[in-house]
């Protein structure tokens, strides 16, 4: 008897088999209590070819039942089977929240300084005369002063108008080497029309180091810009003044509406401002302190609502400001 | 400050292109934002055909009663005809001529056209065509010496470029067309002229002049000229095209000089008409208590003895540096003009402007502080056009001065430069653009120029100079580290779950102000100067700003209404600065249970406890209101929105301080548990969370969790009672529970049920 053949067949038959019945007929055919395996089962009496017979048995019962599965899965998609069912019909309701774009734009800029070593601080909004402005070497005559430019709550008391304040506060907290980022709200008297509106946020950022030049503030904004905007962007340094910095530079992005051809956004010079930044200014570091001889460091500042709306194309500041929820859920 | 270029080059010769031009000088001087066109355009040969021309013949046209037929001379040999509407000239006036084929500003271009008949072979022109003025009520008339034929550009700007350029506080020198030529002529290395305006010789004696300075402080010098004769008129086209360009409107010729010295130089003047002035005196002085003045503008101003004054003999004349006064100004009928070219302290000027809420062309350049030794230059050039444009003889002068600042040395090491900026300047590099910059530079020292004196008063200013001059050639480094310390604070960790938390089940973020309109909290701390109504007081709470959060949304017709906010609220502190604490508030749709079903799965995500217990809040309903860890928790006073709302406000870092972090695991046990439900009829007024503390009490540490099921109140419970069903689960660390373990167990939670609620188990 040629065992592999029998077995093949047999094989063949399960998979053969298209139902139920003519699955039983092979399995009676092929181990049935008359079949030939069966019969040559109980016949056999010499060991080895008792065990080669039983494996057959044992793999053929396996495929039995594999091929029985089958065809009773077959059977079932058969009965569940439903043309009729619409698998566009939406699925349930969910409920979706989001993240406001301001807080999205936040943790981006709080994980870009984590990225570059920088601890994150959120800093106290009702500020000091002194902190606000005085250790920041504001001039007595700086319009930021006037009560047309910052609320006032009395003599010595404001809303603060930057993020900077947490630069004395950081410079006092502990000694240099300082890298830190701080954010939050900030407050301006400015007249509320679609890219003002008296509060809005700022990330301000300090290092304080030996030995740091205009060139690291260049090249750690170029990273931070690219970040919030995109590997092809360029950044350009313009000379301002700023009491609390010296050298002062305004930092541009270049547009990415235009590419830095020019356009409406960008009112066709091809570069967006982003900004204030410059070398800490020796006359803050004496307020707290510190030797300008020894340390030096860059400071910047750089408004989260214009950071969002270029990200976001979104014209005007208004909707960031806004509760409708229209214009929320859209991010 | 609007910089006409053609007047720029009268200073510096500028021939490199504007947008180039532009952006060097925002880059290292003071930003442009852009550059304007003025005038008829300046290409393919258009200047060429606006003409001085010569009105040889002029008549009523044979056809049309309002129009005049001229025959003009622009110095072709032959006449031109030209039909013309106006009528304020005659034969040989001197007019303007475009010639066919001339473009206009508004683009129009000129074609030779019969009008009723007759030939019109070009245009006589009004002011207002070309852009150098705002006249049409008749055509312009030209001074009668102009040749015929003359190109009109070479007499009149018709054409003119406006750099707009934004210049920072510490820089007055910018706030003037010659401090900008000077730093462009520093950037480009080319030659500077030397600052405008020559004394022409006095005519007619030297008067003495009567000025007092009583105030050094406010007025370190005052020069002063007397003029006589003084014919007071309009100006010369070339001076009010200049005014109106660079964004000043041109009075009459003496004013309009004060006006074009200031822009030119950057020292504002002013002109009185000296006639008025009692006992022919100035002083310059401090206000009196309950002083007056009405100054240009007709208002009258009440005076604070800080604020400096010019006065004459009897009464005060102008508020000095910021505006004259009305009874002394120039008029039609002035023929003797004093003109005060002085220096007055930035900061008294600052206070007085600031606390008038009075900013003029003046006090913006006062106030950042004017170079003292620029008042005899100005004076002098402004000598010279009063002389030639009024016809003035110049009769007087005298110069008030207290001992003028000396110029301080720097002490300037050239390396310094570099180590801050971060690339290399050769000290002879650093020392030739300083110079270009007209500072004294010797040895190791350097000494600013006078109109630079305030700005540049320490090393690193200098460095400053170095910096904005090589700014484009800085390279992009990073910081070379050796401490590293960056990540976020376990608070700030714990704000973003809370962030994700809500979100994630739901809720959409929103940004609401931290100033309101009213707070709760009478305490609550005011702006002093508010710019609105609504936007007046630091609020403590943060619920009420989304109640209206909520409310617009339901007017919008949004659906699915579930709102929070992460924001600081500011808390009286008897202290001189407030407390500020950041809370999470949330609004949502739905009764109490919503809002408590979110914080106490807030407060299992994130791990702390969250116990309940009731207590009024202003928002909330008067039952459905209670605290919990870190604030309060409540269902909306249904008379605050139309629907039922709820919602929590809670205080971020006690959340944070409460919550278990990190998590410390608990084996999870071995040997199978036991689930019962029992259900116990107590009265209405026992509290779900009481029933289920004595469950715990009674039955051990082998209760693993009982959890509240329902509360029942309909019969056949009797009123006043309900019935609360919970679940429990029994389960020992140390052996399987047989059932006669679990009955014990049960009969004990129910006999202390019974005995401290008075609790009937329900079968
Ligand atoms: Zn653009």
């Amino acid at each position: 008897m040629d065992w592999e053949k029998y077995e093949s067949t047999a094989l063949d038959s399960f998979a053969d088999a298209g139902t139920r019945e003519e699955l039983t007929t092979a399995h009676t055919a092929a181990l049935g209590r008359k079949s030939e395996l069966k019969t040559a089962l109980r016949e056999v009496r010499d060991r080895r070819t008792g065990m080669t017979l039983n494996a057959i048995r044992v793999r053929l019962e396996e495929a039995f039942t594999a091929r029985e599965g089958e065809l009773e899965r077959a059977d079932l998609d058969e009965r569940l089977s439903d043309d009729a069912f619409d698998v566009t019909v939406p699925g349930d309701e969910i409920p979706v929240g989001q993240l406001h774009p301001t807080t999205q734009v936040r943790r981006l800029i709080e994980d870009t300084f984590l990225g570059l070593g920088y601890e994150i601080r959120y800093d106290r909004e009702v500020e000091t005369v002194e902190y606000n402005f005085d250790k920041l070497a504001f001039e007595p005559t700086h319009p930021s002063r006037s009560p047309r430019a910052t609320f006032f709550l009395d003599d010595d008391t404001v809303l603060r108008t930057e993020t900077s304040p947490s630069q004395i506060h950081s410079m006092e907290g502990k000694p240099p080497p300082i890298y830190m980022v701080s954010i939050g709200r900030c407050y301006r008297r400015d007249a509320i029309d679609a890219t003002h509106y008296p509060i809005f946020h700022q990330f301000e950022g300090l290092a304080v180091d030996r030995g740091l030049t205009l060139a690291d503030l260049k090249g750690t904004l170029l990273h931070v810009m690219r970040a919030l905007f995109g590997e092809d962007r360029r950044v350009r340094f313009r000379t301002h003044f700023f009491p609390f910095t010296e050298p002062s530079m305004e930092p541009d992005v270049s547009c990415g509406v235009c590419g830095g051809e020019g356009c409406r956004t960008c009112r066709y010079s091809g570069w967006l401002e982003m900004g204030g930044s410059g070398m800490v200014d020796s006359r803050v570091f004496q307020n707290v302190g510190l030797d300008p001889e020894q340390w030096s460091g860059f400071a910047f500042g750089v408004g989260i609502e214009r950071v969002t709306q270029l990200r976001h194309g979104m014209a005007e500041i208004r909707p960031l400001w806004s509760p409708d929820l229209r214009a929320l859920r859209q991010f | 400050m609007r910089v006409p270029v053609s007047w720029l080059r009268d200073y510096v010769a500028v021939d490199m292109p504007l947008p180039e031009l532009a952006d060097r000088l925002s880059i290292s001087v003071a930003e442009v934002e852009g550059v304007l066109h003025r005038g008829v355009p300046n290409e393919d040969g258009n200047l060429g055909l606006f003409r001085v021309g010569r009105v040889v013949e002029a008549g009523k046209h044979p056809s049309a009663d309002r129009l005049q037929l001229c025959q003009v001379d622009v110095g072709e040999g032959d006449v031109r005809q030209i039909v013309c509407g106006a009528w304020n000239f005659g034969a040989g006036a001197a007019v303007a001529v475009a010639l066919p084929g001339a473009v206009l500003p508004d683009g129009r271009k000129l074609e030779s056209t019969k009008l009723r008949g007759e030939l019109s072979n070009g245009m006589i022109l009004a002011e207002d065509e070309i852009e150098l003025g705002v006249d049409h009520a008749g055509i312009m008339l030209l001074p009668d010496e102009w040749e015929p034929g003359t190109p009109l550009a070479d007499k009149l700007a018709l054409t003119e470029d406006i750099l707009l350029v934004e210049s920072t506080g510490n820089r007055p020198d910018l706030l003037s067309v010659y401090g900008i030529a000077r730093e462009v002529a520093a950037l480009y290395g080319l030659e500077l002229a030397p600052p405008p305006g020559n004394d022409p010789t006095r005519s007619g004696g030297d008067k003495s002049l009567d000025l007092r300075v009583d105030d050094f402080d406010g007025c370190p010098r005052y020069v002063g000229r007397l003029f006589c004769d003084v014919a007071i008129g309009p100006s010369p086209a070339w001076l009010r095209t200049r005014l109106s360009d660079a964004g000043m409107r041109p009075i009459t010729n003496v004013v309009d000089v004060t006006n074009y010295v200031m822009l030119a130089l950057g020292n504002p003047l002013h002109a009185f008409d000296y006639a008025t002035l009692a006992e022919s005196r100035i002083v310059v002085r401090r206000a009196k208590k309950g002083e007056e003045l009405r100054t240009l503008d007709g208002e009258l101003r009440k005076l604070d003895p800080d604020d400096l004054l010019i006065a004459d003999a009897k009464r005060s004349i102008a508020l000095a540096g910021i505006m004259g006064g009305e009874e002394t100004e120039i008029t039609e009928a002035t023929t003797d003009v004093l003109l005060e070219a002085a220096n007055f302290d930035a900061y008294t000027i600052f206070r007085t402007s600031e606390r008038l809420r009075l900013r003029t062309e003046g006090s913006n350049r006062w106030e950042k502080g004017v170079d003292p030794y620029l008042a005899p230059v100005a004076a002098t050039m402004a000598t010279e056009l009063i002389v030639e444009l009024a016809g003035a003889r110049w009769v007087g002068h005298g110069d008030v001065q207290e001992q003028l600042p000396e110029r301080t040395a720097i002490r300037y090491r050239p390396e310094r430069a570099d180590e801050l900026i971060g690339i290399e300047t050769s000290s002879e590099e650093q020392h030739a653009l300083l110079r270009r910059l007209e500072f004294d530079v010797k040895d190791a020292e350097v000494i600013a120029p006078t109109w630079r004196a305030r700005d540049v008063t320490r090393e690193v200013d200098v460095v400053e100079e170095i910096a904005r001059f090589r700014m484009d050639q800085v390279p992009f480094t990073y910081p070379l580290r050796r401490e590293m310390f960056g990540r976020l604070t376990r608070n700030q960790r714990f704000q973003r779950r809370v962030e994700e938390f809500l979100s994630g089940v739901g809720f959409s973020e929103v940004y609401t102000a931290s100033l309101v309109e009213r707070d709760f909290d009478r305490e609550a701390l005011r702006l002093l100067e508010p710019i609105s109504g609504e936007l007046a007081v630091l609020r403590t709470t943060l619920l009420p700003s989304l109640v209206e959060a909520a409310r617009r949304n339901a007017e919008l017709g949004n659906e699915r209404i579930d709102l929070f906010e992460i924001a600081r609220v500011y808390l009286p502190s008897g202290g001189p600065l407030p407390t500020e604490r950041i809370h999470v508030a949330g609004i949502a749709q739905g009764g109490f249970s919503r809002a408590k079903g979110v914080v106490e799965a807030l407060a299992e995500a994130l791990e702390f406890e969250a116990p309940f217990r009731a207590e009024p809040h202003a928002l909330f309903h008067p039952s459905r209101s209670a605290a919990t860890t870190g604030g309060a928790v409540g269902e909306l006073h249904p008379s605050l929105l139309e629907g039922e709302w709820c919602g929590f406000e809670l205080f971020v870092d006690e959340l944070a301080a409460a919550a278990h972090e990190p998590v410390q695991f608990r084996e999870i046990g071995a040997y199978p548990a036991v689930h019962q439900d029992i259900a116990v009829v107590v009265d209405a007024g026992v509290r779900a969370a009481e029933l289920l503390a004595a469950a715990r009490k009674a039955a051990g540490p082998d209760l693993r969790e009982a959890r509240f099921l329902s509360d029942y109140r309909d019969p056949p419970i009797p009123a006043g009672k309900k019935s609360i069903a919970f679940s429990l689960t029994f389960q020992s660390a140390e052996r399987t529970l047989t059932d006669e373990d679990a009955a014990e167990l049960r009969n004990r939670i129910v006999s202390a049920l019974e005995q401290a609620f008075e609790a009937r188990l329900r079968t």
